[in-house]
């Protein structure tokens, strides 16, 4: 941004060399002991055995009439964790906004500088945990001017899923915005299976692939009637309907099935 | 080792040296002192091949205010963007050089670095430096010819020196990039709500009110009564959101005959039909008329249309087809059923959002009309942390 004349540039090239040699020589360098990896994790939105279309009224509402379209859907995926023999591996800033509208419905991100490790089992979040959900900073994706924000003193959607329902031809919105700090689930994935089909152990795990279903929103430990049920915000009881189903919408997939 | 390191050092020094040829002196730009915003408004982003300067700034409100860059040497950029209007016009929709009344209303300007990173009512520029250059060319906007726009400015006394010390150089990049940077710091953020938000003013009952049902979405079930605004108004920008283009939504003006294409227009997705960018409502009381045509005339008419006047199309935001303050019943008509002194308390909090200190600020004004004492931009008396707050993620640690 700045630009120095060539005096400057000079003396600024010479400074920071030194800063550079200081640096080595305190024995700032734990990169040369650890290695790092990186971890690809790849969620597919999917609607029961069907492929997520977004805007398409064809999937059949769970517990009554009609058929519903998928207009927008997003939810919050926090608190990445990696367990392995040697230790616990956190993601920093870990909260991330998973959409799906996109060619391939599907939400990628990366683990970038994870130290390379046999890892047992991941860990991660639907939604916000009450410490950052009671907060205006914006980190990672969270951002009280964002969607997924109610007003500040209510704090984040942890899924937002707007559409409608089709009942005899007539239209009606639906709109599920599921949040408060009750209703933050916490899900661990094992993935011995997984490591222990890794032949080759000097290669490390650099893909996992999970399946979202958002079928199970509607239909899991409690099956629910779109058309009774259109819409679930701030009501207590409602929310924690589709908590309970939401807890089960992720699988992470193995051999090629999810 | 000490040696090697010396030599390293050497080589270093000699082509850091050499690097430094004649034709390519550097530019020596400051960076612009004492630019902050409010940690809520959250991150934002200024394009690093266009950093803000003293002088990219300076040069981008001397071109704002400009009439040469109209065919006619008569429209400059604040024909249509006057500050003492939140830098909208009071026109129903613009107008410009041909006199043809144009298709939309001309967009206030506040706080360009947060929000729908799409510009336009219909998104069709992807960014400040894009959007700029557009109604300059728009034969009934500015009708000016860019090549003759640069012949124009290289003539002139002022504009080689602003632009080399700017940019380098005069070209229709950098009149782009000039006019971006200088929207950049059209930051609104001393109005009384955000005077309440950092606890230094206390809101008036009926304009808590009027906040409250702001950032409320209406649940019957919960007794929680709301005007729906913070679906598409997020709490503190008030603008449309930032991601893709959820900061665009069908608000129901038309029914499915007359619903124009909008985003539509761009993205050319059919369930975009009839969306159009969420403005931000910073300074609306002072912004009349109202909407992306500027039908509506006053606050009390966008209120009446949101409570009463939706108009049903398949794109219509199921956000706004669903709330209601009152059971539905069997009723198929959209309403959001506010009493009447609900309406008034939400204009009383949207006249909150009138920022006098942005509608009076001297740095924004035309420099072209400016005081002799004004002869650079002026850092603002109080910094407010955590404006700029990095983009990327810091690896993590291990336990």
């Amino acid at each position: 941004m700045i630009n120095i004349s060539g005096q400057g540039k000079l003396f600024i090239t010479a400074v920071s060399f030194l800063l550079l040699l200081s640096l080595m020589v305190t024995g700032c360098a734990p990169q040369k002991s650890s290695k790092t990896q990186s971890l690809n994790l790849t969620f597919k939105a999917v609607v029961g055995s069907q492929a997520l279309v977004f805007n398409r009224t064809h999937y059949a509402n769970p517990g009554g009439d009609g058929q519903f379209k998928v207009r927008d859907f997003q939810f919050i995926l926090s608190n990445i964790k990696l367990r392995s023999d040697t230790g616990v591996y956190r993601q920093p800033d870990s909260y991330h906004i998973a959409r799906f509208d996109n060619a391939g419905t599907s939400f990628t991100l990366v683990l970038d500088n994870i130290p390379v490790g046999n890892y047992r089992d991941i860990d991660f979040s639907i939604g916000v945990d009450p410490e950052a959900n009671s907060s205006r900073r914006s980190v990672g994706d969270l951002d009280p001017n964002s969607r997924m924000a109610w007003s500040w003193d209510v704090g984040y959607k942890f899924i937002l899923f707007e559409g409608g329902l089709n009942r005899h031809d007539v239209l009606s919105p639906l709109v599920y915005h599921v949040g408060f700090s009750e209703n933050y689930r916490a899900l661990r994935f094992p993935l011995s299976n997984i490591t222990a089909n890794n032949k080759n152990s000097e290669k490390p795990l650099t893909r996992l692939v999970f399946r979202v279903d958002l079928m199970r929103l509607f239909k899991g430990v409690n099956t629910i009637d779109m058309g009774a049920l259109p819409s679930v915000k701030f009501d207590k009881d409602d929310a924690k309907l589709i908590a309970d189903n939401f807890q089960g919408m992720i699988t992470l997939c193995q051999r090629g099935a999810c | 080792m000490v040696l090697a390191l010396l030599i390293i050092l050497a080589v270093l020094v000699f082509r850091s040296a050499d690097r430094q040829s004649p034709d390519t002196l550097p530019l020596i730009t400051r960076p612009l002192a004492g630019f902050s915003a409010p940690f809520v408004f959250g991150r934002f982003k200024v394009p690093a091949n266009n950093p803000l300067t003293e002088e990219t700034v300076e040069l981008g409100r001397r071109l704002f205010y400009d009439v040469r860059l109209s065919g006619n040497n008569q429209i400059s950029c604040a024909s249509c963007h006057i500050q003492r209007l939140g830098f909208s016009d009071g026109k129903t929709t613009a107008e410009g050089i041909s006199g043809k009344p144009l298709a939309f209303n001309s967009m206030s300007l506040a706080n360009l670095l947060w929000g729908a990173e799409h510009f336009f009512w219909d998104g069709r520029a992807d960014s400040l430096e894009q959007q700029a250059l557009m109604p300059i060319q728009n034969v009934d906007e500015m009708g000016q010819n860019l090549e003759a726009l640069v012949l124009e400015l290289q003539a002139d006394d002022q504009y080689p020196r602003l632009f080399n010390a700017a940019y380098g150089r005069i070209s229709t990049v950098n009149i782009a990039k000039a006019l971006a940077s200088f929207e950049r710091t059209l930051v609104s953020a001393n109005s009384k709500y955000d005077q309440y938000l950092r606890g230094e003013v206390v809101l008036s009952k009926q304009e808590e009110l009027g906040r409250k049902l702001f950032v409320a979405h209406p649940d019957v079930k919960t007794s929680l009564r709301g005007g729906n605004c913070i679906d598409c108004h997020s709490q503190f920008l008030t603008s449309g959101f930032k991601p893709l283009y959820d900061g665009f939504s069908n608000n129901g003006l038309d029914g499915e005959k007359a619903l124009s294409p909008g985003l539509q227009a761009v993205t050319k997705d059919p369930a975009h039909r009839g969306f159009f960018k969420v403005p931000s409502l910073r300074n609306i009381a002072v912004t009349a008329p109202y909407m992306h045509d500027g039908r509506f005339a006053s606050l009390e008419a966008v209120l009446d249309h949101y409570n009463e006047g939706i108009q049903m199309s398949p794109t219509l935001s199921p956000l706004i087809m669903e709330a209601n303050n009152m059971e539905r019943g069997h009723a198929t008509q959209i309403n959001l059923n506010l009493a009447a002194q609900e309406k008034a308390a939400i204009i009383a909090f949207l006249q909150t959002l009138t920022d006098p200190q942005f509608l009076n600020e001297e740095k924004f004004s035309n420099p072209f009309l400016a005081r002799q004492t004004r002869s650079k931009l002026t850092a603002p008396d109080s910094k407010i942390p955590d404006s700029t707050i990095p983009e990327f993620t810091t690896p993590g640690s291990i336990e």
